[in-house]
């Protein structure tokens, strides 16, 4: 393996990490997000990152709302969307229609509540999105960094690889 | 990067919809009746799209605001669920928290907007009115007590999906369910409150302290489209040296 593709998987483990840091920031206000937390690994092919689900409680606030629903603990609202399926979601803004059905914003009904042992649900309150919008910052930042620092040693090596060839040249 | 881009540039947009939200908010914490809004975001990747949030809906808080005696002859306060029901001059019925209520020249009440409120007439002649907590309304005059009308009060089975003009006033739609006139003051449902308002029901303390929080995260999410752009910039120099 050379350096350049060593350099260049280094720079697109930067953007994977930027990207990361991006969804977080962009979802600091979506009610039961939770953050991804990039982990990068050293690998045969170079540099990789892959993100992880952190599952840290993200702080209750109390709306007024009587149908905001949190869940304190392990667990996950089930609901079932138009077409049949059914997906896992800890954002529990809900709408009761006239039918008397609960709805999230996006139409999809209220099936059931997953709970593990020990979780609970509090009405009247959400669960904030956990992201840290100060730490998603310095992760931007240091995904630029990176980004920047992988892009020099690429550059260097190019231009050695460059020097080289033209003293080979030299010498015939 | 362009992932990047564009997920914290949906993130700029959420916040700036959230700004506007709260600025309402804040600009109608003051008007009588007037219930604060929030918005709610969703995550696009758990829908299986690319990477940022999107605004999701805009939940209207129907909680009670503060009841406060006011110098309006004509002030009534719904202590509880439910609205006043206001002709909106095409036919058809609006609703509305707001008990600001003034007596017209044909002896109708009127709001601010001159929308009249249905149940009561006031008779010329009239030289004072009371409104009783189960809504009868009832006038002094020369020749004695009279009763001039009810207000009744319309409840929805989902107000949530009540239309709202923006103001005060709710519309009904289809997903409301249509209004059903109950008669105030009967036990556990709501009542009246003459010569009270109800004021909005929007904390200033709070609407102050969300749009702080707002503009920080529109920062950071600005932060965010600079560093995509920053690497976009390097990387387009890898051609160049």
């Amino acid at each position: 393996m050379d350096g350049i593709a060593w350099a260049a998987s280094a720079m697109s483990a930067a953007q994977t990490r930027l990207e990361i840091a991006a969804q977080n920031l962009a979802n600091g206000s979506t009610d039961g997000f939770r953050r991804s937390i990039a982990r990068g690994w050293l690998r045969a092919r170079g540099v990789s990152v892959e993100s992880v689900r952190d599952g840290e409680q993200g702080a209750l606030r109390r709306t007024g709302r009587t149908l905001d629903r949190a869940i304190v603990g392990d667990g996950a609202f089930v609901l079932r969307a138009a077409g049949g399926s059914t997906i896992e979601t800890r954002s529990g803004a809900f709408t009761r229609d006239r039918f008397g059905t609960l709805r999230d914003d996006l139409g999809r009904t209220l099936v059931s509540t997953r709970l593990a042992r020990g979780s609970y649900v509090r009405g009247g309150f959400l669960e904030s999105s956990n992201v840290d919008a100060a730490g998603e910052m310095v992760n931007v930042l240091e995904a630029e960094r990176s980004f920047e620092a992988a892009q020099k040693v690429l550059t260097a090596i190019d231009q050695t690889a460059q020097r080289a060839s033209s003293k080979m040249s030299e010498f015939k | 990067m362009n992932r990047a881009l564009y997920a914290a540039a949906t993130g700029m947009a959420a916040q700036q919809k959230n700004l506007e939200i709260v600025a309402d908010n804040l600009a109608n914490s003051d008007v009588a009746g007037f219930k604060g809004a929030s918005e709610t975001f969703t995550d696009i990747a758990s829908r299986g799209g690319t990477l940022g949030t999107a605004p999701a809906g805009t939940h209207v808080m129907f909680t009670q605001g503060k009841i406060e005696r006011s110098g309006g002859p004509f002030d009534v306060a719904i202590v509880g669920p439910g609205f006043f029901a206001v002709a909106d001059g095409g036919g058809r019925l609006a609703f509305t928290r707001n008990g600001e209520f003034s007596r017209s020249a044909d002896g109708s009440l009127r709001n601010a907007q001159g929308r009249r409120l249905i149940g009561a007439r006031i008779p010329a002649g009239a030289i004072s009115v009371n409104v009783a907590s189960g809504g009868e309304v009832t006038a002094q005059t020369a020749a004695g007590e009279k009763k001039c009308g009810r207000i009744r009060l319309a409840e929805f089975a989902s107000p949530e999906y009540l239309e709202s003009s923006g103001g005060t006033l709710f519309f009904e739609t289809k997903a409301s369910g249509k209004a059903r006139f109950v008669d105030p003051g009967k036990r556990g449902g709501p009542e009246l409150q003459f010569g009270m308002l109800e004021r909005s029901n929007v904390t200033i303390v709070e609407a102050m302290m969300q749009i702080l929080a707002a503009q920080r995260a529109y920062e950071a999410n600005a932060k965010g489209v600079q560093a995509a752009d920053e690497m976009m910039r390097i990387a387009d120099n890898l051609s160049r040296d």
